[in-house]
């Protein structure tokens, strides 16, 4: 995902093993490690991981903690270097050699590898040590996999929502865990949000918009506020009115339904943070369903999913789920139905 | 899943031959169904293919338009197809017919009347290609990760075009064919002039009227062939060489695999030239090429059609299939020879506007005259990732340097590398509704390409034959 931040953290480790590393070895690292903090902080997006990412990455964190940064062995770091030395047998070769930059070798694949690796954003051509992958590929697959677990305990900030000037509402979901544990409540809108439903939303919109978090906040700041102006404008200019966009906290897809009961749309468009994975934490989904009511079956919803910067473009995206919308107006269906009264 | 055909119709109107040949495509979409669709063309059937005619000349400047037109009805009869069903396809003029004098006449000529969407096109570098294509050795070099050389020899010219990966990494253009020495009851009958410039060092050079068997014969085509085998190794560095025709060799990667196509290759893989009804060079210039040394350093691969190496290569592969989102004024559809000016958008978010407006006063500069404006397609390349902001300051900028003189003749053409389409061209309607716009994505073009944009299909794409009319002047 991030080869710079990759290869820092590794450096960080390998002086951490040498253990010589002087002052100014340390300032140099900082150099990377502070372009790099605004991608960081991107990944990390709750404030427990801002504070973990900061630990890491902040130079002057580390000298005043003056704590190891890696425990290396379970050992402190005042007698760190001492173990380390018990255990090789050639002192001279770990106290003289100066310690320069770190860097990965430079990957030598073939050119047809590099070919193959245009068609497939998977894990190819990466090479092995031993019967293990390499250094290199196991930190990117933990940084990637440590995202996805930061795409779903993520929250859409505030700024965002004010942005695209949508209010929020909740389900009956009361925390992360609960909404993982329990995709029922999830369904279920809670019942000030209906009260407030009612009295701020238009009644019997043709199309009704919204937005949710689902498993995956970061799917949704990435994406959502240009797959949803595209939309919009989409709409606009296919003459196709919309009701009032609102915002669900932890909702499921199939919290359409109560929605739709509730506000007598005639089509929803819902997108909805993806569940991530290694490829990309930040995917987004857009649910289509005409007519969605409580009992509606999974068969009649429609859904555009891979919206990302490496998958559907959102701009794309948001201007061909327009159409999908006209579609689905005109034949008064979607899903299977649609598909059957298309012929 | 529902798919669609379509009709294609190749013609090649060679040196020595004229072929045809009618297909048909099936699309369909293939992207998965929770995808933004993506239509391709997952079907090719060859319906027919017409028998190899002699090229008909009124004389030996005039091409016989007539004759090919009679040609080419009867063959649509045979293959009981009207001519207004062809949807898309090409006429391509080669070799030395290219530089006959009314060449650019008869292929237009042709185009507007032999199909709704036929084109016309040639030049040597993109013939090379579409016989690469026709011969299946780009569908090769894709297997193969080698960089293979079709050479495509056939009454006046081999057209060499190099690939890897299926992609085209260079061509090269030679006056080496069958027929640049012709002969008339065993003697030397005619000697076409970069030949005749080939001999000008000699001290005693081939005259018409000396004997087919004469030794100074068999020197040519021994110069033929090594210049050839020179080309593709890398060797050819003289820009003047006499039997170089335009550029010297474009590739900077070593070929390893050669594949003939064209007539003359017709004797090399079948060894059977009874075919061949020529009393010319040609099978002897295909027994050079099998015997010579610094060749059989090379793999040699096979073709799937040889002498009909172009035809089908017009006929089957030169069509594209745009994007799926798309934004199109099906009104102002087909569009012909429309030239690209390609626009180069890998600049500061805040420049689009500057950089939209210098592209526009080049290519009007490049293609239109004070009285006469012409229309031209845009060609968005490089572009960055851009949010909904970039987009409409780009739609602005396009509408505010092109819209004041777009009409229905004239519509705005936006051909874009990536998948923006839709959302550019969406833009522009919202901004400005009464515009005529032609807003296309996916397709890769140049500065000086022309593409022909056809009618809009079903299932909403368009096809789309990006080509070269470059006629090489003698």
């Amino acid at each position: 995902m991030n080869e710079q931040l990759v290869s820092m953290i590794t450096q960080l480790v390998m002086e951490k093993m040498g253990n010589n590393a002087s002052d100014k070895s340390y300032h140099d690292t900082a150099v990377p490690t502070e372009n790099q903090k605004e991608t960081l902080i991107k990944f990390h997006n709750t404030v427990a991981n801002a504070n973990y990412a900061d630990e890491v990455v902040s130079p002057s964190t580390i000298e005043q903690s003056n704590e190891p940064l890696i425990k290396l062995y379970h050992s402190e770091s005042s007698n760190h270097e001492q173990s380390y030395y018990s255990a090789s047998n050639d002192e001279s070769t770990y106290t003289s050699v100066p310690i320069t930059e770190f860097k990965f070798e430079e990957d030598e694949v073939s050119e047809s590898v590099q070919a193959a690796k245009k068609h497939t954003p998977a894990r190819i051509g990466v090479g092995r040590a031993g019967t293990r992958p390499k250094t290199k590929t196991w930190l990117k697959f933990r940084l990637d996999h440590a995202a996805a677990v930061d795409a779903v305990y993520g929250e859409v900030t505030e700024e965002l929502l004010q942005k695209l000037n949508v209010f929020q509402v909740t389900t009956k979901v009361t925390d992360k865990e609960e909404y993982i544990t329990r995709p029922d409540l999830g369904r279920r809108l809670s019942d000030e949000s209906k009260a407030l439903l009612q009295s701020k939303c238009q009644k019997n919109p043709k199309v009704q918009i919204i937005i949710s978090n689902g498993l995956s906040a970061s799917a949704i700041e990435e994406n959502v506020q240009d797959v949803y102006l595209a939309l919009q404008q989409s709409l606009s200019n296919l003459k196709i009115e919309i009701g009032t966009t609102f915002y669900i906290d932890k909702g499921r897809v199939a919290l359409m339904d109560e929605i739709g009961e509730l506000l007598q749309a005639e089509v929803i468009v819902y997108l909805i943070g993806e569940r991530p994975g290694l490829v990309s934490a930040e995917s987004m989904s857009a649910y289509i369903c005409y007519q969605p009511r409580i009992g509606t079956v999974e068969a009649d919803r429609m859904v555009v999913s891979n919206i990302h910067k490496g998958g559907i473009p959102p701009l794309e995206a948001g201007a061909y789920l327009g159409t999908v919308v006209q579609k689905i107006l005109h034949y008064k269906a979607s899903g299977v139905g649609l598909v059957a009264k298309e012929g | 899943m529902k798919t669609e055909k379509i009709y294609s119709a190749g013609i090649d109107i060679g040196t020595s031959t004229t072929k045809m040949v009618v297909s048909s495509f099936l699309l369909k979409n293939v992207a998965g169904v929770t995808h933004v669709p993506r239509i391709e063309i997952i079907e090719k059937t060859v319906l027919h293919q017409s028998p190899i005619i002699k090229t008909p000349f009124i004389n030996k400047e005039i091409i016989d338009m007539e004759k090919i037109e009679q040609f080419i009805f009867q063959q649509y009869q045979l293959a009981q197809i009207a001519p207004a069903d062809i949807s898309t396809g090409a006429i391509i003029i080669t070799g030395e017919s290219a530089t006959k004098e009314n060449a650019s006449e008869v292929v237009h000529a042709i185009a507007d009347t032999a199909g709704h969407f036929l084109v016309a096109t040639a030049g040597p570098d993109l013939e090379g290609i579409i016989a690469a294509k026709g011969a299946g050795t780009v569908q090769q070099s894709k297997n193969t990760a080698k960089v293979i050389a079709n050479i495509d020899i056939g009454g006046g010219t081999a057209n060499i075009a190099v690939m890897q990966f299926g992609e085209v990494i260079g061509t090269c253009t030679l006056h080496v064919g069958g027929r640049l020495i012709e002969f008339q009851n065993g003697i030397v009958h005619s000697i076409s002039p970069p030949v005749m410039k080939l001999m000008e060092k000699w001290s005693n050079p081939l005259k018409v009227g000396d004997s087919a068997e004469d030794a100074r014969v068999t020197q040519l085509i021994q110069e033929m062939v090594t210049t050839l085998a020179m080309t593709l190794s890398g060797q050819l560095t003289d820009e003047e060489h006499p039997l170089l025709l335009g550029h010297l060799p474009t590739w900077d990667k070593p070929v390893e695999a050669v594949v003939f196509s064209g007539g003359v290759a017709a004797c090399i893989y079948e060894n059977d030239c009874t075919k061949r009804q020529y009393d010319d060079i040609g099978e002897r210039l295909a027994k050079s090429l099998l015997q010579h040394e610094q060749l059989q350093s090379f793999l040699w691969l096979k073709p799937e059609e040889t002498a009909r190496a172009t035809v089908t290569g017009a006929g089957t592969q030169i069509t594209e299939i745009s994007g799926a989102t798309i934004q199109v004024d099906a009104d102002v559809l087909p569009l012909k020879n429309v030239p690209v000016f390609n626009c180069y958008m890998d600049t500061d978010k805040n420049k689009f506007d500057y950089t939209i407006k210098t592209a526009v006063e080049r290519a009007d500069a490049l293609f239109s005259t004070q009285e006469n404006r012409s229309p031209f397609a845009l060609y968005f390349s490089q572009l960055p990732y851009l949010s909904f902001q970039d987009v409409h300051a780009i739609s602005k900028a396009i509408l505010q340097h092109l819209a004041t003189r777009s009409s229905k003749e004239i519509p705005i053409i936006i051909v874009i590398q990536s998948d923006y389409a839709k959302i550019i061209g969406q833009t522009i309607q919202a901004l400005n509704p009464t515009v005529h716009i032609i807003c296309i994505d996916q397709i890769k073009v140049e500065t000086g390409d022309y593409i022909d944009i056809g009618e809009v299909l079903p299932s909403g794409v368009v096809p789309v034959v990006v080509k070269t009319l470059a006629f090489h002047s003698k």
